[in-house]
Parts: C-alpha cells; sequence; structure tokens
C-alpha cells in the first residue's frame, strides 16, 4: 500500500517537473526538445569522460558567505555568483575600469539620464537552454525589488526600487525608468549585485542558480566547493568540461595546495613569501593586476592630528616606496599618494605631491613649527605633551604590517606610535567612533566603476566623513561632481579633488592593492582582473 | 662545606649558572649586540637570510633578530618574574589568612578561589586581556588573576596542617598577637613549598605571558618579545623559518633551564628527597 503510494506520488512529481520544465521556456516548442536532449547528452559525456579526455580544471578560492551564490542575498554571494563563471550581468568592466557591453548589445539614454534603453545580444542562453529574453531579464532585475530587502546586498545602492522596467521581447530591449538621474547607470548594471538570473528555472538560488556563464554547478558540498561542468548552451567553446572549486581556509592552505598539485590554480594568495617563492619557481605562473583597492590610514582630525604641519610632516617622513618594495610587502601593493589608484583615468600623473618622502624636511618643519622635544625622551611634544599617537589596524591584506613600518619612520622623526590591532570589527567601530589617531584600512574606491561614492569620505556634509576633516573647497567642488553628467568634465573635478585632499594631508596613502592569480604547469593562461569580480571565465584554459 | 654543597648538587649548580647567564644576558643587553636598536630597522633590509652582519637575521621590518632575541629575554624575564612575585604574596597571604582563620573568612576565600580554578586557565586569561586591553603589564595582571589560587591553596593547606598543634595552641593560649602567630608560625611552615612551587613556575608563566602574546593579547609591536615575534614570523614560516626558529629556541632554552633550577631547588628544599 505504502509502497505504491510513494511510486504515485513520485510519478506525480515527475510529471509535475515535466510540465514546468516545458512551461518554463515559454512558448517555442523547439527549444524544449533541444533542451530535453542536450540534458541526456550531458549524462552520455559525463560517463565517458571518466575514462579519459576530460579537461578538469581545479580552482583554490577563498570560501566567502558559504559559498552561496544568490546575488540578491549577500554582497559576496553575488560576487561567487560572478566570480566562479555562472552568472554575468548587463555590463561589465575592462582592466582600465571602463565600462562595456556584457549581456547586453548596446544601450541608450535619454537628456534627463532617467530612461535607459538597452539593446540585449541576440542569440544568449542560460545554461539550462532558456532563451535570455527581455522578459527575463527583467524578471532577475525585478527579482532584487522583491528579495533584495529581505538580504544585505542592497541593490537598491545600484538601482532604485522605485525604478520601472519594461521588456520588449520582439525588439530585445528592455528599458528602466528612474526617478532620480543616474550619472552612469550601465556601471551600476556591471556591479555583480545585479547580475542576470534565471528566475523561473532556478529552483534553488543558494547553490543551484542558473546563469548565463560558461560553467554551471553540477553538485555543491558544504564547506568544500563546488563541482561545476561547461555551459553547452554558452555562445563561445568553453575550455574546461569540468571544474572543481575548492575552498581554501586561508592563503598559506591555497599556497600549499598548490604546491602540492591539489589544485591548479589559485586566486589572491597574500603571503608575500609565498608569491616570491612561486615567482622564483619556473613550474608556476603568478599574475599580478593593479587593482582599484587603496589602503590608508585616516588622520582623525578630532584629536592631535587637526594640527597641519604635524600631518604633512608626518607624510614627509615616510617612505612609501621602500615600504612597498621590501620584502615585507613585495610587489602586493603599488606606492602612490592620492586616495585614488594610479591606474585610474583620474589624472593621477597631473597631481603634484608636495609631501614627498624627505626626513630632513620633516623634520625642519616640525622644528620650525616649534615641535620639539624638550625633555630629552626622544618624543617631540605639541602644547606640553608627548605625541602618540594611537594606531589602529587590523590583520588584513598586510595592513598591520604597514602599520609597523609607518610607526618605525615615524620614531626617527621623533613622534611616537603606539599600536592598538584587533579584529576588522574593531577597526571598523573604532573608526566610526573617532577613537584613533591614526586608522589603517583597504578600500574598493571604484566599486560601480566611479568614485563618487568613496570620495564622500572627506565631504564634511556626509555621514561618511569619520576623520572630521572639513574644508569649503572640497565640499563645493564635490557638489559641483554630483551634478555634473559630463564624464570629461567629472574626471576634471576628481582630479581637482585629489589634488586638495593631498595638499591638505589627509590620509597616509599606503599603496595600492594589487590581485593576484597563481597557476600551475596544467594551466596554459590564467589571468586576474582589475575588478575584482571575474575570476573564472572562458579566458582560463588547459595547457597544450 | 661549601664547596661541597655545590658539587652535592651538580645539577642546581649547573642550571644556575645558565640561568644566571641569561640574566646577565638581558641586564646587559646594549653590551651584547654592540647597541643595535631592537626597535630600529630599516624596510630595505627586511627579510634578510642568517649573515655575517645579522647572524639572526632580520625580520619584516628589517630589524635585526639577534637584537630582538637578547632585548626579548627583558621582556620575558621581567614579565614572568612579575607573574611568579604576585601569585606568591597575594597567594601566600590569602591561604595563610583562610587556613588560620577558618570560618567565613576561609570559605569566602577558598570559594573565590575555586570559581577561578573551575575555568581554564589561558582561556580565562585570554578573556581578562581581552577585556583589559593587550599590553604586556595586563598580561602579567591577567595571568595573575588566574594563577594565584594555586599557591593559596597550597599554603592554606599547609596552614591547616599544624594550625591545632600543640605548639600553636600552647602560643596563643601565652598570649601571642594574631600577626605575630601568622608571621611567626605560620609564614615560616608555607615558605619551603611555595618557594619551590614558584622556582618551577617560572618557565610555565614564560610559556604562558609567551602565548598571549602570540595570540595577540600580550605585548604589542614593536617591543621586542619572543611570543610576539613567533606571531610575526608564522606566515613566512616555510620562506624564512628563521623568524620562528630562534624566539623558539630562545622560550625552549630558557623554560628549560628555569625549569631543571627549580627541580634542583626542589631536591635541595623539600626533605623528603634529601637522603
Amino acid at each position: 500500500m505504502r509502497k505504491s503510494m510513494k511510486k504515485l506520488l513520485a510519478l506525480g512529481m515527475s510529471a509535475a517537473m515535466a510540465v514546468s520544465a516545458l512551461a518554463a521556456c515559454g512558448n517555442n516548442s523547439s527549444t524544449d526538445n533541444k533542451t530535453a536532449s542536450t540534458g541526456k547528452d550531458t549524462s552520455t559525456t559525463q560517463s565517458s569522460n571518466d575514462s579519459s579526455g576530460e579537461k578538469v580544471l581545479k580552482f583554490g578560492v577563498q570560501m566567502y558567505s558559504d559559498g552561496l551564490i544568490d546575488p540578491a542575498s549577500q554582497t559576496n554571494e553575488a560576487w561567487n555568483y560572478m566570480r566562479f563563471g555562472i552568472g554575468e550581468s548587463l555590463f561589465k568592466f575592462n582592466d582600465n575600469m571602463e565600462v562595456e557591453p556584457w549581456l547586453a548589445d548596446s544601450y541608450e539614454v535619454s537628456e534627463d539620464h532617467k530612461t535607459w534603453t538597452i539593446k540585449l545580444k541576440d542569440g544568449i542562453k542560460f545554461s539550462d537552454g532558456c532563451e535570455m529574453t527581455a522578459s527575463k531579464v527583467k524578471a532577475s532585475l525585478d527579482r532584487l525589488k522583491e528579495e533584495g530587502p529581505k538580504g544585505s546586498s542592497t541593490p537598491e545602492k545600484y538601482l532604485e526600487y522605485e525604478a520601472e522596467i519594461t521588456a520588449d521581447d520582439d525588439a530585445n530591449t528592455i528599458t528602466i525608468v528612474t526617478q532620480k538621474a543616474y550619472v552612469d547607470l550601465t556601471g551600476n548594471l556591471a556591479n555583480p549585485v545585479m547580475a542576470i538570473v534565471d528566475v523561473d528555472d532556478t529552483k534553488d538560488f543558494s547553490n543551484e542558480t542558473i546563469g548565463t556563464g560558461p560553467y554551471k554547478v553540477e553538485s555543491f558540498k558544504d564547506q568544500v566547493g563546488y563541482t561545476m561542468v561547461a555551459n553547452e548552451n554558452y555562445r563561445e567553446e568553453v575550455p574546461y568540461d569540468k571544474v572543481e572549486i575548492l575552498f581554501m581556509g586561508d592563503a598559506s592552505a591555497k599556497a600549499m595546495a598548490l604546491k602540492s598539485g591539489q589544485i591548479d590554480l589559485a586566486e589572491n594568495i597574500t603571503n608575500v613569501s609565498d608569491i616570491k617563492d612561486f615567482q622564483d619557481n619556473d613550474d608556476f605562473t603568478v599574475d599580478i593586476a593593479s587593482g582599484v583597492r587603496t589602503g590608508f590610514s585616516w588622520m582623525n582630525q578630532n584629536g592631535v592630528l587637526k594640527n597641519e604641519t604635524l600631518r604633512k610632516a608626518i607624510l614627509m617622513a615616510i617612505d612609501y616606496d621602500t615600504i612597498c618594495e621590501s620584502n615585507a610587502i613585495g610587489g602586493l601593493y603599488t606606492a602612490g599618494f592620492s586616495v585614488l589608484p594610479s591606474t585610474l583615468s583620474y589624472g593621477y600623473d597631473k597631481l603634484k605631491n608636495p609631501y614627498a618622502y624627505d626626513v630632513d624636511a620633516a623634520k625642519k618643519l616640525l622644528d620650525d613649527a616649534k615641535i620639539v622635544d624638550t625633555d630629552g625622551d626622544g618624543i617631540r611634544e605639541l602644547d606640553g605633551e608627548n605625541i602618540n599617537l594611537k594606531y589602529v589596524s587590523y590583520e588584513n591584506r598586510l595592513l598591520n604590517d604597514f602599520s609597523d613600518a609607518h610607526a618605525q619612520y615615524l620614531a626617527e622623526i621623533g613622534i611616537g606610535v603606539t599600536a592598538d590591532y584587533g579584529s576588522s570589527d574593531d577597526q571598523w567601530s573604532k573608526l566610526v567612533a573617532g577613537e584613533y589617531d591614526l586608522n589603517n584600512n583597504n578600500w574598493t574606491t571604484v566599486g560601480t566603476g566611479d568614485p563618487t561614492e568613496y570620495l564622500a569620505n572627506w565631504y564634511s556634509k556626509s555621514e561618511a566623513d569619520y576623520c572630521g576633516y572639513k574644508n569649503d573647497e572640497y565640499d563645493k567642488l564635490y557638489e559641483e561632481l554630483l551634478a555634473e553628467f559630463d564624464a570629461d568634465k567629472r574626471a576634471e573635478i576628481i582630479q581637482k579633488l585629489q589634488q586638495v585632499l593631498v595638499d591638505d594631508a589627509v590620509a597616509v596613502i599606503d599603496g595600492y592593492y594589487n590581485s593576484s592569480m597563481i597557476y600551475s604547469k596544467n594551466v596554459g593562461y590564467a589571468h586576474i582582473h582589475t575588478a575584482d569580480y571575474y575570476w573564472l571565465s572562458t579566458e582560463i584554459t588547459p595547457a597544450k | 662545606m661549601k664547596k661541597n654543597f655545590f658539587l652535592k648538587n651538580i645539577s642546581f649548580t649547573i642550571f644556575s649558572v645558565l640561568a644566571l647567564l641569561i640574566i646577565l644576558a638581558a641586564v646587559f643587553a646594549p653590551l651584547i649586540t654592540h647597541g643595535i636598536d631592537p626597535l630600529n630597522g630599516s624596510l630595505k633590509d627586511s627579510i634578510i637570510a642568517p649573515n655575517a652582519e645579522h647572524i639572526f637575521g632580520t625580520d619584516k621590518m628589517g630589524r635585526d633578530i639577534f637584537a630582538r632575541v637578547i632585548y626579548g629575554a627583558r621582556t620575558s624575564l621581567v614579565s614572568a618574574f612579575a607573574v611568579v612575585f604576585i601569585v606568591f604574596i597575594v597567594g601566600m597571604i590569602l591561604g595563610v589568612v583562610a587556613g588560620y582563620f577558618g570560618g567565613i573568612v576561609d570559605a569566602i576565600i577558598m570559594r573565590i578561589a575555586d570559581m577561578m580554578i573551575a575555568f581554564p586557565g589561558l582561556v580565562l586569561a585570554l578573556a581578562v586581556a581581552g577585556i583589559m586591553g593587550a599590553s604586556i603589564k595586563n598580561a602579567v595582571l591577567a595571568i595573575s588573576i588566574v594563577t594565584w589560587p594555586k599557591y593559596a591553596r597550597l599554603a592554606r593547606s599547609l596552614v591547616m596542617k599544624v594550625r591545632n598543634m600543640d605548639y600553636v595552641n600552647a602560643a596563643i593560649v601565652t598570649g601571642s598577637k594574631t600577626l605575630h602567630m601568622l608571621v611567626k608560625y605560620m609564614v615560616p611552615n608555607v615558605l619551603p613549598t611555595l618557594i619551590i612551587t614558584a622556582a618551577t613556575d617560572i618557565g610555565s608563566m614564560m610559556l604562558e605571558i609567551a602565548a598571549l602574546s602570540f595570540l595577540g593579547f600580550g605585548a604589542v609591536a614593536p617591543t621586542p618579545e619572543w611570543g610576539l615575534m613567533l606571531s610575526e614570523g608564522r606566515a613566512y614560516m616555510q620562506s624564512a623559518p628563521w623568524l620562528m626558529v630562534y624566539p623558539g629556541l630562545a622560550i625552549f632554552i630558557t623554560v628549560v633551564v628555569f625549569n631543571m633550577l627549580g627541580d634542583g631547588l626542589r631536591d635541595i628544599l623539600d626533605p623528603r628527597e634529601n637522603d
């Protein structure tokens, strides 16, 4: 009795699934047939592949957000979805952080920057074989309005919930009408949170989200990783038949796994010594890309560092080039003096740095300002008190090493530093509470292809002005930037903003963080991009 | 006679000489390192393998590891002695008082001690140091807070052993003041055992301080401290092992020497093991 019930149930369920699968790809019956047949194909290739000739990539990655891949839920999930080559978005960033069409073909924008008409590429398919129609794209973007408020990936930062999206399947376009004007919505649409998912056909958004990328999930093992297979519906040839994504505990684990041959490819090994080892070893290739992250220390201007002379002397006392080239940092950072990375096209070359490294000048500056050591303990005094800066920092991307190095250089000119290193949460809460003199951290500067949000860190009317900096000229320029829509003029304003910050000595710049990818002889080519969103792509190919 | 004593206790003699050498090295650190500053390096020289100029190599900040190891002895010795001294005094006073007076005083002191002992020592020390903030002073306090009950219990049990003996009662009956009783009759009974315990504890206290520093709750950069040096060199264990080997060796040697010294002292002071 029970057995027959079960059988009936199973029959019913499979029938229901078949119906839903038929319904999923719309009314085009020929597509349905194709899906069914390709489905069969996969199963046969799999069994034959086990014996020989299958191209497999083993990719060691850091595990973020437990490896989940729902873009609407958490920012890191969105990044996973794109980094693992499962999902793509309408636009993408090239290595100069310029926006390029990806799933989109072209776009038009109205005069008032409120109506964006995006033409989609023809013939794009999801990995389940369904066509990526304009309606599907609309459904994917609309899903963010529904799911976004439940999660923490804040899609409204990129596209307001009030935006009206209409799809025209015949013309293969979507039109987005927004209430506020966007300077460049395409950069926002390039963010992984805005990646396109197949809303109707995805059963499990946590681990089996269906996207348009070159690979699709075959299976997921909690805390271990994903087994991915080539998406046979991809628009180009996919170089690997199978990709094992393996979660690694930390950078040393990745390095050891790579050395022992357990993995073929690893992203962002952050131990300088390990990177050096790989660079010296002919069996491995190290690809380092200048990233868009800036490491910098805030200078709290509500404390002793409100003294501008002191701030300037601090900047002149530190040998940035030597630190970045030292064996301790070696290549993971590129030295620079502006808050925006030198690789971005915001006129770094035209900026002037009045506070380049010069110990003697730094000492003279302090001496002239009567900030001197009167009691002979080696530490200068300001207003009768020893200058002892509280340096908040945390163990990430070599920040503590930078802080140590800065302290060492400052000791040379008679400025005391007390280290206060803790977790990233400590660092953040002390930054917000203003309990620091120097506070070292690492920021993505152009998350949407534009530094406006990041530059609010020094805009005195912004909540993000955590260091109490106020300069009317900066505020005025920043407000101009908010109102300016012309790209060239914006770049000009951003250059001026940078120069104001440099002149006012607002931050100690560690350098610009470089991302890396390291691979063994099993891999022919791999590349890490400036934007940290793209890891697994069709560029990564097996060795011949 | 004197010669005899040292020859008779050969192990004690050897290890006290070695311990003295370690202490001298800490005291005369500037002489031994030829005035090299353990806090000052150049980033140009970071992570250099041991060579003629830097016999132990250099660390991430280009500082001389030999100088840091020698100066590190100061931090380790001073903090370990401080811990032992604090717990010795606090534990002895509380233990003697608890054992001598008994009743409610005993109950209060010993229940507090039991509470401390009921928790894993290092974990509690981590919590205490975490709340107070990282510094070597706080690390010393944290370890003292979790270690004193051991001494208090020992002192209490030793006092209780003699508390009701005839000579003690006789002294009380003849009108000895309480303070006199404690100092003249109770403390001398307690001292030898406590001294032995303290001597054997120096090594383990050193380890605990190094452990706290290693975990980021003790010494703060750039202080030369062995535990902290181990932590700083951890990421370089494979590629630049000298960052960990020398501070590790320093901890190992010092702890062994002070442990053996403690054992030697016990052999001398503990009458049961003397023939």
